[in-house]
């Protein structure tokens, strides 16, 4: 029970990292950047090579390649999203042009690393266990729960207490005022979608380590997840990705220990849908849709 | 060139031509919704409910060919009709969340389901499709589809398209219309997917994933969504480009590997954001930009 | 005569010409997943046909008759497979198809070559059912899973001597499916009693909650059937977890890509295996050596696309020296006890292929034969 328990918190604090990246670009721009699991991928494999080729440890490696997630999210907002802006349809087309986006950073992957799956080289990873109550927690689970720990709280400090983090609400809330109030939107837009790429980046990186498993497919697992996280927790609310994630990686855990696997997936969606038709705007969304 | 080598050619691309017909219809399964407004992601569920309901009416009855067909389009149109209620009061995005989700629901129902092998899913399925019956019925799809443009209903589907709250104070159910379109878009997908399975012989979870859909929107978009043949134009040439670039391709040594995700993606996004109307746009654009040469702008 | 005399000249050389023209070649159609999920095992598939098309050729074994083989991928995908076999069979004209990679890709491209009267040689597909039942053109080189799984059950349960057990399996491959299905069959037969039955998804990463479910029944014995990429997720999580259950894989784990993802954690697992690569048959040493000799470690699937145009020229030469599409197929049934790197190959009357099994250890990051 103890060890399910274990198992529920370490999977969902990467569910958490990584919707929370989800929902950082809807609430700023209420568009869901589908993009992201491609970036997920992506930054999971640059930390591979780092730390492969170029022998970096994993201290270095990690924020480098969080670093380059977040550039390469300024990179799909100049492309994918930017010259979209004053569409009317912008949020599905904005969707679609993500979806393109994802298409061709996830051949790009393909193309440049093969279909094969890869692993950190041994010794990246510390491989010592504790035992904790009747539960086996691996130090690398403890590590990655704590980093995930660390990178929402400094989130949270920078959108609640700085300078950035304000003219972020204050885009999230209306464009049109904060661009009178003379805030530079497209440049936080940018900034946006800097941090929300590093949160993915973030996610890849520990999701690679946790599983031992790099490959180019590794974001199409997670990104049906995170939808379903972001779904619950409240579109455009980083507290409630937080705690969503955490919840669904529990709910999942446990759906396995009573029901048995087969149905482990069918629960997200089924929650999914669940939040969707009875209460839309989920845990800790806002109770209406911002019009644009 | 002879019958024999003429027949061969057939032989030899005869399933890339049906499926640029089962492609089509896909598509259009998409633009139904798309049309007035709604993006709905959730087609590969449809698709996979008539595509066993035909493989299970075909083994397990005796029912014809066009009644099996029938039946496959029919369920997914009446589960669509309760899906509809709570789904399509959604906004936008949370639509397309909320089908996605149910087409996952539906694929891992089936992957479960002892009855048809799960995961195996059930082969041997008699090749009871012909090319012209694809072609048959998305020739149907398509006569549906170019009446209604041109009708009351299809007014009544632009005006939602383009502003739903003024279409509704202007007394049009958008309710009931866009009910309509998401079980007219279930029926065309369940067809498609029943005419596949007695095509490829077989029926399994594995063909109705979240990528299928992916596909399917980007035919559509591609085409174009503003005239009602544009998705199967859209699915024509994607399901072309990867055939041509790949008989190009190895001539010059090329793998063709991830070329094909690579040009669909790369296709996507060069038309949805320099195209946006998609190719069937193309010939006004090209004509309008040749047009507008040195003459006064004209009113669009 | 002067006409007589020309007479003869025309009439040699005519025969000289027919005699010319006894140099023919012969098409293969390889089609493999070269892209797509399956494509771990392609690119050792490809390998392994393309060795031996050589070597057929070089040895001259096929007076006159060249081999030429068009590989084409099928990218894991029903659609492509079905393209691949339309071109094979009508634009190639080839006189025989190696492949496809899957099951699932092959149930629904088999049936086209069946009815266009073209043979095909499945040398990775092990579904049991749907395969060789397509039709008399469809024969196979790769053992099924039922037909290693068992033999490989009982040698582990006579050196572990375990009470019961427990199963996980990828339920949404037709592959894995299969093979849970042997696999479950076995234990019954055997009569262990199965504490528990876990399932999990092609793309899944995380195990832990479902080997924790299984860890709290406690079985003597763990059986997996995964692809090699889950293999090693699940083998490394469980030990993690402090699990020391002995464990043991299907086909799927048959692969250098298991040990080297798993390391570790790869020791000890046992794996039913259609090629004994330990084996000192010269055939087989001939075969790593070549391989290895081109920058490629062998693996099973690398083994059995290799025999299986070791088979197909068989055939050609069982039909006299003939490589028409119906003297390949009337050549298969004549094949017996032919040397291959996976032993004495022939087919049985159901067309599926038959040799000895074996079973296998991880040992010092190699696998190793049980005796």
């Amino acid at each position: 029970m103890g060890q399910q328990i274990v198992n529920g918190l370490f999977l969902g604090s990467i569910y958490a990292l990584f919707a929370l990246g989800y929902t950082l670009v809807f609430g700023v721009l209420d568009i869901l950047n589908l993009a992201h699991q491609a970036v997920f991928m992506l930054c999971a494999y640059v930390a591979l090579l780092l730390v492969g080729s170029l022998h970096l440890h994993m201290f270095a490696a990690f924020p480098l390649a969080v670093l380059a997630g977040g550039l390469l999210g300024v990179v799909v907002d100049r492309v994918a999203f930017k010259p979209l802006r004053g569409r009317s349809d912008s949020n599905i087309s904005g969707l679609i042009s993500s979806i393109a986006l994802a298409t061709i950073l996830e051949a790009a992957g393909l193309q440049l690393f093969g279909p094969d799956v890869e692993r950190f080289p041994l010794g990246t990873v510390p491989d010592r266990s504790v035992q904790i109550g009747g539960a086996i927690v691996s130090e690398l689970q403890v590590v990655i729960i704590a980093i995930a720990l660390v990178v929402m709280g400094a989130l949270t400090f920078l959108v609640q207490r700085t300078r950035l983090g304000r003219r972020i609400r204050a885009v999230a809330e209306s464009p049109l005022a904060a661009r009178i109030l003379g805030v530079n939107v497209d440049r936080v837009i940018a900034a946006a979608f800097f941090l929300s790429s590093a949160l993915g980046a973030a996610a890849g990186v520990l999701f690679g380590l946790a599983f031992n498993n790099v490959a180019p497919d590794m974001g199409r697992a997670v990104e049906l997840k995170g939808l379903a996280v972001i779904i619950l927790g409240g579109m455009g609310s980083m507290p409630g990705a937080a705690v969503a994630g955490f919840a669904l990686g529990l709910l999942e855990v446990f759906t396995v220990a009573k029901l048995g696997s087969s149905y482990r997936d069918a629960i997200a969606f089924g929650v999914l849908f669940l939040v969707l038709v009875l209460r839309p705007h989920g845990l800790f969304g806002k109770a209406a849709l911002r019009e644009a | 060139m002879n019958l024999e080598s003429l027949r061969d050619l057939w032989l030899t691309y005869q399933s890339t031509v049906a499926f640029i017909g089962l492609n089509g219809l896909l598509a259009l399964s998409v633009y139904t919704t798309l049309a007035c407004g709604q993006l709905s992601l959730g087609q590969a569920g449809f698709m996979a409910l008539g595509g066993y309901t035909g493989a299970i009416l075909t083994f397990h009855s005796a029912l014809p060919y066009p009644v099996v067909l029938a039946a496959a389009a029919l369920v997914p149109a009446l589960l669509a009709v309760p899906l509809g209620f709570p789904v399509l009061r959604l906004k936008g995005v949370f639509l397309a969340i909320a089908t996605i989700g149910f087409g996952e629901v539906v694929r891992i129902f089936f992957v479960n389901l002892e009855f048809t092998n799960g995961a195996l899913g059930l082969t041997a399925v008699p090749q009871r499709t012909r090319v012209w019956m694809i072609y048959a019925a998305l020739g149907v799809a398509l006569f549906v589809l170019w009446r209604l443009r041109g009708s009351r209903a299809g007014y009544a589907l632009e005006a939602i398209r383009e502003d739903e709250p003024a279409a509704r104070t202007m007394g049009i159910h958008a309710d009931a219309y866009k009910l309509a379109m998401l079980v007219l878009g279930a029926a065309l997908a369940g067809l498609a997917g029943a005419l596949e399975v007695h095509f490829t012989f077989m029926v399994a979870p594995s063909t109705y994933s979240f990528a299928r859909v992916v596909e399917m929107l980007v035919y559509a978009v591609v085409g174009g969504t503003a005239i009602f043949f544009g998705p199967a134009v859209g699915a024509a040439f994607l399901t072309l480009l990867p055939e041509v670039l790949r008989e190009v391709g190895s001539r010059v040594g090329l793998q063709p590997g991830p070329l094909r995700p690579f040009v669909n993606g790369l296709v996507l996004l060069l038309v949805i954001l320099f195209l946006p109307d998609g190719i069937v746009s193309l010939p006004r654009r090209l004509h309008r930009a040749l047009a507008g040469r040195g003459a006064a702008a004209h009113a669009p | 005569m002067r006409f007589a005399g020309r007479l003869t000249l025309v009439a040699t050389s005519l025969l000289f010409a027919a005699l010319q023209a006894r140099a023919e070649t012969v098409k293969i159609g390889a089609a493999f997943s070269i892209t797509g999920n399956a494509a771990v095992y392609g690119a050792q598939q490809k390998a392994g046909v393309l060795l031996a098309v050589e070597e057929v050729n070089k040895s001259g074994k096929l007076k006159g008759i060249t081999l030429e083989v068009i590989v084409e991928d099928d990218a894991t995908s029903k659609e492509q497979g079905i393209a691949v076999f339309q071109r094979f069979i009508n634009r190639d004209k080839v006189s025989a198809i190696i492949g496809p990679t899957l099951s699932t890709t092959a149930t629904a491209a088999d049936p086209i070559a069946q009815q266009s009267r073209a043979p095909v040689v499945a040398v990775s597909n092990t579904a049991p059912k749907g395969i060789t039942d397509i039709g008399d053109y469809i024969w196979r080189v790769s053992l099924t899973e039922a037909q290693v799984i068992p033999s490989a059950l009982q040698n582990a349960r006579a050196k572990l001597g375990f009470k019961n057990a427990a199963l996980l399996y990828g339920n949404d491959d037709v592959f894995t499916k299969a093979g849970f299905d042997v696999m479950k069959a076995a234990l019954e037969k055997e009569g262990i009693p199965i504490v528990e039955i876990q399932t999990f998804a092609t793309k899944d990463r995380d195990f832990n909650a479902q080997l924790t479910a299984l860890k709290g029944k406690n079985p003597d014995f763990l059986m997996v059937s995964a692809l090699a990429e889950q293999a090693a997720g699940i083998v490394t999580q469980a030990r993690q977890l402090g699990w020391n259950v002995p464990i043991m894989g299907g086909n799927g784990f048959n692969s250098p890509a298991f040990i080297k993802n798993a390391g570790q954690a790869a020791e000890g697992v046992y794996v039913g295996t259609s090629w004994n690569k330990a084996s000192p048959d010269p055939v087989n040493q001939a075969f790593i050596a070549a391989m290895k000799a081109k920058g490629n470690d062998p693996d099973q699937f690398c083994a059995q696309a290799y025999t299986g145009v070791l088979v197909i020229a068989e055939a050609i030469r069982e039909a006299g020296m003939k490589g028409g599409r119906d003297d390949v197929k009337a050549g298969f049934a004549k094949v017996k006890d032919l040397p291959t790197p996976l032993g004495k190959f022939s087919f049985l009357p159901n067309r599926d292929g038959n040799h000895a099994a074996a079973i296998q250890v991880v040992k010092g990051g190699r696998f190793e034969i049980v005796q």
